[in-house]
C-alpha cells in the first residue's frame, strides 16, 4: 500500500446547529489493512467522525483523506473505496433484496454484468438466496443488518465502516457476522469499527482509540492500552478512561 | 466530469422504478380524477356552455386538464420520493455515494418529470377518442409538457427536501398546486374574467403552462405562445436552481 493510510483524519471539528460540539480537533490514522475499533460512550463522536468523512455531516474545519485522496475535494474517489453499514436500518423499502444490491452498485459506478456476478455471491455468502425476490421491508430484523451488510460490499470498497453492526443482532448471526468481517480483514480489507460492546473490540479490533466528549482520549493496540492503564482488560480500560472523563 | 454517468442513471432509473412498481397508486387515480373532470365539467356542464373562441368545451379544457394533471403528477412525485427517503433514512445511501448535489436533484427532478408526461400523455389519450381532438403542434406540445414537468417536479425535489414534516407536502400540493390549477385557466378563457382577476392570473405560472399547451393543441390561445415558452423556461431553471440548492442544504439531509 506504500505506506498510504487508509484513512487520516486531521483537526476534525464539527459543531451541530443546536450548538453540541461533537468532534473537537479529532485527529485519527488507520494504518491500510488494519482492523481498527472506535469505542466511545453514546453521543461521544463515533457517528459523527464516520458521517464527516462521507460527508453527511458537514465538519467546520479539518481535513480527511481516504488512501491519499481528499475526502473533499476528491469526493467520488474517496466515496468509491468506502463501505458503510450504518447503525440504523436504511433500507430502500421499495426495492428487493436482491435489487437493493444491484442499485447500491450502480451508484458506485459499477457496471451491471460484474454486479450481478457480485450479487450472487453475496446474497449466497448472507443466506439471503432465497429471500432476493423479496421486498426488504418484509424481512426480519436480522435479515435485515444483513443486506445492509452485503450492500456495504457491493462495490466492492478499500476501508468498511462498521457502524455498530451488530446492534439488536442475535448471539448466532453475531459470530458468524464476526467470523466474516475476520476474514475481510485477512484478505486486505481495512475495517473501522464502532462499538460499544467492549469485548466485541477486544475480540476484533488490532488497534483501539477511544473517543470521548469529541476528543480521542486514548489510542494504541489492545496491549498497549492495558499495559498504559494498568488493566486486565479494555472494559478496564475503557472505565477508568471515561470514568476519569465522566468524574472529572 | 460526466454528468449522466453510471451513479446517476441508478437513480434516475430507481425513480422511474419507484412510481412503476405502485402504478396502481401513483397512475390510476389521477388519470380517473382527470375522466371525472371531463365527465363533469366538459359533457355535463359543458352541453350548456356551447363553445369558446369557436371550439367546443370539452375539446377547449382537454389540453388543460392533461397539463393539470401533469403538473399535480410531476410535483407530487418528486416531492413525495425526497420527503419519504429523507424520513426514512435511506437518503444517506444516496448522499454519500459518488455522486454530486447536482446530479442527485436532476435524478429526482427528471423521474418526477417522467411520471408528469406520462399522465399528461394518458389524459390526452383517454380523452381524444371522446372529443376527436388533433395536435395542432405536437413537437410544442411535447416541449411544453417536459419544461412544465421538469418546472414543477424540481418543485416538488425543492419541497421535498425542505420538508421536515408531512404536512410541508400536503400544504404544497393542496393549498399552492391545486389552487392555482383550478385558477389557470384550465376550465375557462381568461378574457371571461374581469379585469382584476385577469391580470392576478398572469402571476400564475400554471396558467402560461396551460395557455401554451392549448395553443399546441388547439391553435387558440390567451396569450403569445412564444414568450409563454421562454417563461417556462424560466421558471423551470429557478425551480431547479431551487431545488439543488435544497439537496445540497436542505434540513436533515447533510448534518
Amino acid at each position: 500500500m506504500n505506506g498510504t493510510p487508509a484513512l487520516k483524519v486531521e483537526k476534525l471539528r464539527k459543531t451541530y446547529s443546536t450548538g453540541v460540539l461533537a468532534l473537537d480537533g479529532v485527529s485519527l490514522v488507520v494504518e491500510a489493512g488494519r482492523f481498527f475499533g472506535l469505542l466511545g460512550p453514546n453521543g461521544a463522536g463515533k457517528t459523527t467522525l464516520i458521517n464527516s468523512v462521507v460527508s453527511l455531516a458537514r465538519p467546520d474545519s479539518g481535513s480527511v483523506e481516504v488512501f491519499g485522496r481528499d475526502a473533499y475535494e476528491e469526493f467520488r474517489e474517496a466515496r468509491r473505496m468506502i463501505g458503510v453499514s450504518p447503525q440504523e436500518i436504511n433500507l430502500d423499502k421499495f426495492l428487493t433484496v436482491e435489487e437493493t444490491l444491484l442499485f447500491h452498485a450502480g451508484y458506485y459506478g459499477v457496471p451491471k454484468a460484474k454486479a450481478r456476478e457480485r450479487a450472487g455471491e453475496l446474497l449466497e455468502r448472507f443466506a439471503l438466496t432465497d429471500k432476493r425476490k423479496q421486498r426488504v421491508n418484509t424481512l426480519s430484523g436480522g435479515m435485515k443488518r444483513r443486506v445492509l451488510f452485503a450492500r456495504a460490499l457491493m462495490h466492492d470498497p478499500k476501508v468498511l465502516f462498521l457502524d455498530e453492526p451488530t446492534a439488536g443482532v442475535d448471539v448466532e448471526l453475531r459470530y458468524k457476522l464476526w467470523g466474516y468481517i475476520r476474514e475481510l480483514n485477512h484478505n486486505g480489507l481495512t475495517i473501522l469499527l464502532t462499538t460499544h460492546y467492549l469485548e466485541e473490540a477486544e475480540a476484533l479490533c488490532e488497534e483501539i482509540a477511544l473517543i470521548n466528549g469529541g476528543k480521542i482520549a486514548a489510542h494504541g493496540t489492545s496491549e498497549e492500552l492495558k499495559e498504559h492503564y494498568n488493566a486486565a482488560s479494555i472494559e478496564e480500560v475503557y472505565l477508568k478512561v471515561v470514568g476519569r472523563d465522566l468524574s472529572g | 466530469m460526466i454528468l449522466a454517468d453510471r451513479p446517476f442513471r441508478t437513480l434516475l432509473s430507481r425513480e422511474i422504478l419507484r412510481f412503476t412498481r405502485v402504478w396502481v397508486q401513483t397512475l390510476i387515480p389521477p388519470l380517473l380524477t382527470s375522466i371525472l373532470y371531463l365527465v363533469v365539467f366538459g359533457v355535463a356542464l359543458g352541453a350548456r356552455i356551447k363553445q369558446i373562441e369557436g371550439i367546443p368545451y370539452l375539446e377547449y379544457i382537454l389540453p388543460g386538464v392533461a397539463l393539470m394533471n401533469l403538473v399535480t403528477g410531476s410535483q407530487m412525485n418528486s416531492s413525495w420520493s425526497v420527503f419519504d427517503a429523507k424520513r426514512e433514512r435511506y437518503i444517506d445511501e444516496v448522499l454519500i455515494a459518488p455522486m454530486s448535489n447536482l446530479q442527485i436533484a436532476l435524478a429526482y427532478s427528471l423521474g418526477g418529470t417522467l411520471r408528469g408526461v406520462l399522465m399528461g400523455a394518458g389524459v390526452l389519450l383517454i380523452g381524444a377518442p371522446f372529443v376527436g381532438i388533433g395536435i395542432a403542434h405536437p413537437g410544442l406540445l411535447l416541449l411544453i409538457g417536459i419544461l412544465s414537468a421538469f418546472a414543477f417536479s424540481a418543485l416538488g425535489t425543492m419541497v421535498g427536501a425542505l420538508a421536515t414534516r408531512i404536512e410541508h407536502i400536503s400544504f404544497l400540493t393542496s393549498v399552492v398546486i391545486q389552487p392555482l390549477a383550478f385558477l389557470g385557466g384550465v376550465f375557462y378563457s381568461v378574457g371571461m374574467l374581469p379585469e382584476a382577476l385577469r391580470i392576478a392570473t398572469l402571476f400564475n405560472p400554471i396558467f402560461h403552462t396551460v395557455d401554451a399547451a392549448r395553443y399546441a393543441t388547439l391553435e387558440v390561445s390567451d396569450l403569445n405562445p412564444y414568450p409563454t415558452i421562454a417563461v417556462v423556461f424560466l421558471i423551470a431553471v429557478l425551480a431547479f436552481c431551487g431545488a439543488w440548492w435544497a439537496i445540497s442544504r436542505g434540513p436533515n439531509l447533510r448534518y
